[in-house]
């Protein structure tokens, strides 16, 4: 690891004046920047620990109803907030899906957000990536693909954005506040990841210096907590990340689905937000044709950027099975194994 | 704006007296500046969970967690667990069998404790959730599992074993303390004074030459001393085998494989950490790579080693009768290909280790699992006799075959002698992953045929193994598979060739089996195809085939106490319950599909067809204490109990009042290397020897017959025979120079015989048998696989230790689990522990182990090896059970889910 400053803030002005400095990174967990600072692909000489920022740390639910979460509030926090779970079960679903407990305990809101792809060119300094070193090519079009992208790609980047989190974020239509050197502003969580062009390669919306602080969900997104799911397949049981996901959201009434929203992870340089298929729902019977058929709408995109194709049959298989189980009813507690494909009988609480 | 360079902090309640630089990592601060080892580090990346600490009460990795973050925090680690006296989960720990290789113990401990906490009697699948993050290599999980579900519970007092009771006791291990204290020392543990750290500069590609810059000048601006193959003063080349010795310590202007070492930088360790190695003066022109043993076997190919044509490394046949005619006239015929990958050990330990002077020996301080080899390897690198070079195991953090090669020892060996300081490395993960060994990738292909009554009509085999850029135990891969590639049945008519193909892929070398686990995957599932043909039960064609005493082996060996007929018997129910439950499950055609398979093992221990002793060393000292060298490096599996236990009785005093020295090889007598499942049969046939000279001695002394008992007091020993009593003084005798008063040395090589060119002969005095049952089931949508009950039978001869046997049964059945359904290593794509993966907690099924005990006549009270056994069945009957589920019949492991569907789809029989 290469050797850097290390600047604690004593708030978010003086943040953002340290990080628009040329070299500079902020640090939240750790649980990234860290791994990328010792593999070589990140090396800032100057690194913003911006975890003790007052105010950051809090979950508030605002007068319309909206939540609003500082970007310093730990996964396992979030997930383990009655109130919060209560309101978004797939989204705490999704977090306890991901990582491992020590993981979750130190891994914050806004770094999920920012955290780069697994793709394991971009992972190594003497591969060629587009995404890490620009222009200079992408080895994963012939290489080791087996996991990445089957939407949203070009030749310039076939990475996968790794997070659960983010995939029911994407659904429910999550704001993202930002803060940097030319002030405020905010954008959708779906603005946030940008999927590659012809010649760029996507990657994250943030400009240099700029910091994610909170993360607001609209009250209208507490209307599908009675039928909300994320799941997961993976190449193990638990602490694994997605080789494809799904987060199914349905509002109903006797039967008939009002409202869905629907995102899919690890297929995608953004966690993919499908809404033609949400449109297709819409006063559709919760039925299990329809929701084939809408999984197909999702995926009817897709297409294999490498020895990938399996991963289209199996988006879709996921994707029904997440709305079918959606239409079931959100379970009481969040399942042991959480968004495993391999349910639990116990149905024991999962520990964030 | 707040700098936090003052920061200091606070650990299991008191203030460190350093400060600690921000930017540091926890784990780093806490072993290196505050000295705190008992937290590990495995991974540096937050996937393995052994560096695990809390902070305010929060597990978290320390190796993620920046020390400035934890400044003004309370954190605590292993350390603050015991108070004198182990606490109570420590005390479970040790009780259950939880710690084999303890190297994830500590980490374990912590993260169990924020549980334990928050719930005192924890359900199980709550422990299962809340240590997920910590990786356990060596035990399966299940007796950690227990171990925290009942650490709130009272203890059953354990009573300890009298005199003559020890072998088959399921007593605690006596290493055992250390390891749940959070004080064992392992390759990275130790530190001394004056210490250089040690990092080496690798080849970033397969095949490359490369040509080194102005080294003097980049070594003198940062301070730092570097080394090449130009300093090595003895023979740059070793290996495990003397014959096959080609593989560089350090490269010399080629590198034949990713991760080969061809400099060292030497110097102070906080110069070392902080220097960026990607500007070392070094030119690499790369070329182009033999990656597939199909291209390096291509008469055109070009060479790897000189004398090495086609890049052949060595073939193995063994054959017997005539193969091809029985196949001919058999009533069913089944063939069938298959193709296994890379399999990395992935202990939780990477190489490390120091070297320091003593007078003009180098001491060498490291992990391994043999460590006479290393010491005369290593002295022939470094051109010192080898009683110049002294190797101190250190505790193995996991070795599983991996560290029986050299790796660290030759690099720090260098710089001491150099420098005549002490030199500590300790490899990255990454390090470690790309440069040390793996399981060799096979391509097999085999024919097997029956007759109409379903008893085996010929049978062939082919397998070409993957060894990659260097000799290592490709040689004995090559010549195990074929005698075991029979599996533990009568074949009259056999024929299996195999060959190590040199690439310049990572090293293939031992790894818990020795290819056999890959034979087995298609000799196993072909026994499937032609039970199914033939309309037999499964498990009753096993039974119909298995080898029986007397019946000569593929090698024309006849053997007695052949146990793989009780082992097929003793799954007889267990198989009838799950096929009825898989038929239930079945019958409601869901997307859910219960499979049940079985498959057996044999496993000779031992090395095949060449001489391996054991020696063992016992003496009482005037003061009455009794020692036993005990040389057989424990890396987990519980050598060290075993073998305790094995003399203990033999001597006929209670194991407690046996004190261990060693593995030193100043201390202790050659005990071989921990491998081929051979310490428990070889080392302890020597320590029986040993121990009964040493009682002989004591009964002629006191003029007593057999039946006597001893008791050992202080200064005496008191020998009994029921009418009479009476004493030895130790204090009267005189003390020998070794400092015992009476002493026992005894040597045991197992009676093996040289394979002719047919590979007929003896390889083996002892094998062991099992045979498992996989109950799983497939999602035919997602093609994923959950496996939920293993029943494993395994005939041990005479069981030494069932608590430390059934460790290694679960242990040997999540590596088996792993190599089926989840690990696969692809050089330089899954060097870590989150794209290389292996089973966590939830990955695991419920396992029932069953002991079979048919005594072998060769082995110490009739004890056989166990080790690699557990293993071999575990992939085939998960295979077996895949196929039993949805008919999908996989070609290559491991099973992913788009393996699965393809095999689904390819075989038709459901939808998918």
């Amino acid at each position: 690891m290469n050797r850097f400053d290390y600047i604690r803030p004593g708030s978010v002005a003086e943040a953002v004046a340290a990080a628009s400095e040329p070299g500079a990174a902020y640090l939240a967990g750790g649980t990234n920047l860290l791994d990328l600072m010792k593999i070589g692909v990140a090396a800032p000489d100057k690194v913003i620990d911006i975890t003790r920022l007052p105010g950051l740390d809090r979950i508030d639910w605002l007068e319309d109803a909206s939540v609003r979460i500082g970007a310093m509030v730990r996964n396992a926090e979030l997930a383990r907030n009655t109130a919060f779970s209560a309101a978004f079960p797939a989204i705490s679903e999704a977090l306890l899906s991901g990582a491992s407990p020590q993981l979750r305990n130190a891994a914050t809101v806004g770094g999920n957000l920012m955290q780069e792809t697994r793709c394991a060119y971009f992972q190594d300094p003497l591969s060629r990536c587009n995404r890490r070193a620009p222009g200079s090519g992408c080895d994963a079009l012939e290489g080791h693909n087996r996991s990445h992208a089957v939407l949203g790609w070009t030749p310039s980047c076939i990475a996968t954005h790794p997070s659960d989190f983010c995939v029911p974020l994407a659904a429910l239509g999550a704001i993202v506040e930002i803060e940097g050197p030319d002030g405020s502003r905010e954008i959708d969580l779906a603005a946030l990841h940008e999927l590659p062009g012809s010649e760029s390669a996507g990657g994250i919306a943030l400009k240099h210096g700029e910091m994610i602080t909170a993360l607001r969900l609209p009250a209208e997104a507490t209307s599908f907590a009675g039928h909300s799911r994320y799941l997961k397949l993976r190449e193990r049981t638990s602490f694994a990340f997605a080789l494809v996901s799904a987060a199914a959201m349905l509002s109903m009434e006797q039967g008939t689905i009002t409202e869905a929203r629907i995102a899919l992870g690890a297929v995608a340089a953004r966690p993919w937000h499908a809404t033609d298929a949400e449109t297709f729902l819409k006063g559709k019977k919760a039925e299990a044709e329809v929701f084939a058929e809408a999984a197909g709408i999702a995926l009817k995109e897709a297409s294999p950027s490498g020895d990938n194709a399996f991963k289209i049959t199996l988006a879709t298989r996921v994707l029904t099975r997440a709305l079918t189980l959606a239409a079931k009813g959100t379970p009481d507690r969040v399942p042991a194994l959480p968004a495993s494909v391999f349910m639990s009988s116990e149905g024991a609480t999962a520990n964030a | 704006m707040k700098d936090a360079v003052d920061a200091k902090l606070i650990v299991n309640g008191v203030e460190a007296g350093v400060e600690i630089a921000p930017g540091r990592r926890l784990s780093q601060a806490l072993r290196e500046d505050l000295g705190l080892r008992g937290t590990k580090v495995g991974c540096d990346a937050g996937d393995c969970g052994a560096c695990t600490v809390l902070i305010d009460g929060s597990p978290v990795c320390a190796c993620l967690t920046p020390a400035a973050q934890a400044v003004g925090r309370d954190v605590r680690t292993v350390e603050s667990f015991e108070n004198g006296v182990l606490d109570n989960l420590q005390q479970s720990f040790l009780r259950h069998g939880a710690a084999q290789c303890g190297i994830c113990t500590p980490g374990m401990l912590v993260a169990a404790s924020a549980l334990l906490t928050r719930k005192p009697v924890p359900t199980r699948t709550e422990v299962e959730d809340a240590l997920g993050g910590v990786l356990c290599r060596c035990t399966g999980y299940a007796k950690i599992v227990t171990a925290v579900m009942e650490a709130g519970l009272a203890p059953e007092p354990v009573e300890a074993p009298m005199a003559g009771q020890a072998v088959g006791a399921a007593i605690e291990r006596l290493d055992g303390v250390p390891k749940v204290a959070g004080r064992e020392q392992f390759g990275a543990d130790m530190i001394r004074e004056g210490m250089l750290a040690v990092r080496a500069i690798r080849s970033p590609h397969e095949s490359t030459g490369f040509t080194l810059g102005d080294i003097a000048a980049w070594a003198a601006e940062r301070g730092v001393e570097v080394f090449t193959a130009a300093d090595i003063p003895g023979e740059n080349r070793f290996s495990v085998i003397p014959a096959f010795r080609d593989q560089p310590a350090l490269a010399v202007s080629h590198a034949r494989m990713r991760g080969e070492a061809i400099a060292l930088v030497a110097g102070e360790p906080e110069v070392i950490e902080a220097l960026n190695l990607v500007d070392f003066p070094v030119t690499w022109v790369p070329e182009v790579s033999l990656g597939d043993p199909d291209q390096a076997e291509v008469g055109d190919a070009p060479r790897m080693h000189e004398d090495r044509e086609g890049n052949i490394l060595i073939r193995g046949l063994v054959q017997r009768g005539d193969a091809e005619a029985a196949l001919r006239s058999a009533t069913h015929v089944a063939e069938f290909a298959m193709e296994t990958g890379y399999v990395e050990h992935a202990y939780i330990e990477p190489e490390a280790g120091i070297a320091w002077m003593e007078d003009d020996v180098l001491v060498i301080r490291a992990c391994t699992q043999a460590p006479v080899m290393d010491r005369d390897d290593t002295a022939l690198v470094l051109g010192l006799p080898p009683e110049r070079v002294r190797i101190i195991p250190a505790a193995a953090g996991g070795g599983f075959g991996s560290k029986l090669d050299l790796s660290l020892q030759p690099l720090i060996g260098l710089v001491t002698l150099k420098t005549g300081r002490p030199a500590r490395m300790i490899y990255t993960r990454r390090e470690s992953m790309s440069s040390t060994t793996k399981r060799h990738p096979a391509r097999m292909r085999a024919r097997a045929g029956i007759d109409a009554k379903g008893r085996i009509a010929g049978f062939e085999f082919d397998g070409q193994f993957n060894t990659g850029a260097y000799a290592s135990w490709g040689p004995t891969v090559a010549v195990r598979v074929p005698v075991h590639a029979s599996g533990p049945y009568f074949m009259g008519d056999y024929r299996a060739r195999s060959r190590a193909v040199h690439t310049n892929g990572p090293v293939s070398g031992a790894f818990r089996g020795f290819g056999v686990p890959q034979a087995a995957i298609l000799q196993e599932t072909l026994f499937d195809d032609l039970a199914i043909k033939a309309r037999i039960d499964r498990l009753q064609f096993r039974k119909l085939n298995a080898l029986k005493d007397g019946e000569p082996t593929v090698c024309g060996q006849e053997l007695s106490g052949v146990g793989i007929a009780d082992c097929l018997e003793s799954l007889t129910p267990h198989w009838d319950e799950a096929l009825a439950r898989a038929a239930v499950i079945n019958a409601q055609k869901g997307r859910v599909r219960r499979g049940v398979g079985v498959a057996s093992c044999w496993y000779g221990c031992g090395n095949t067809a060449l001489p391996n002793p054991s020696t063992i060393r016992a003496g009482l000292r005037s003061d009455g204490t009794l020692w036993l060298h005990q040389g057989a490096t424990d890396i987990g599996q519980g050598a060290n109990t075993v073998i305790a236990q094995i003399f203990a009785d033999a001597l006929g005093v209670p194991v407690g009042r046996i004190g261990l020295i060693g593995g030193d090889t100043a201390l202790t007598p050659d005990c071989g290397k921990t491998s081929a499942s051979r310490q428990t049969f070889i080392t302890g046939k020597a320590a029986q020897l040993a121990g009964a000279a040493l009682r002989a001695q004591l009964l002629a002394m006191t003029n007593m017959g057999e039946g006597a008992t001893l008791s050992l007091d202080e200064g005496r020993v008191c020998v009994t025979d029921g009418t009479r009593d009476t004493a030895i003084e130790l204090a009267n005798l005189q003390v020998q120079p070794d400092g015992y008063v009476i002493s026992a040395e005894e040597s045991y090589d197992p009676p093996t015989g040289a394979l002719d060119e047919n590979g007929q002969g003896a390889p083996y005095a002892v094998y062991g048998y099992g045979a498992q049952i996989a109950e799983l089931d497939v999602d035919i949508e997602l093609g994923t696989v959950k496996v939920v009950r293993m029943v494993a039978a395994h005939d041990l001869g005479r069981v030494i230790n069932p608590m430390l046997a059934e460790g290694q049964i679960e242990g040997g059945i999540a590596q088996g689990l792993g190599l089926a359904l989840m690990e696969e290593y692809i050089p330089g794509r899954t060097e870590n522990l989150h794209d290389y993966l292996i089973p966590t907690f939830g990955d695991m099924p419920e396992i029932q182990s069953i002991l079979i005990e048919r005594p072998d006549p060769e082995g110490p009270f009739g004890a056989k090896g166990l080790g690699e056994h557990v293993l071999i069945p575990t992939a085939p009957a998960i295979l077996n059970a895949i196929r039993h589920a949805c008919g999908a019949r996989l070609k290559r492991v491991p099973a992913l889910p788009h393996r699965v569907l393809a095999a689904i789809r390819e075989a038709g029989e459901i939808g998918g």
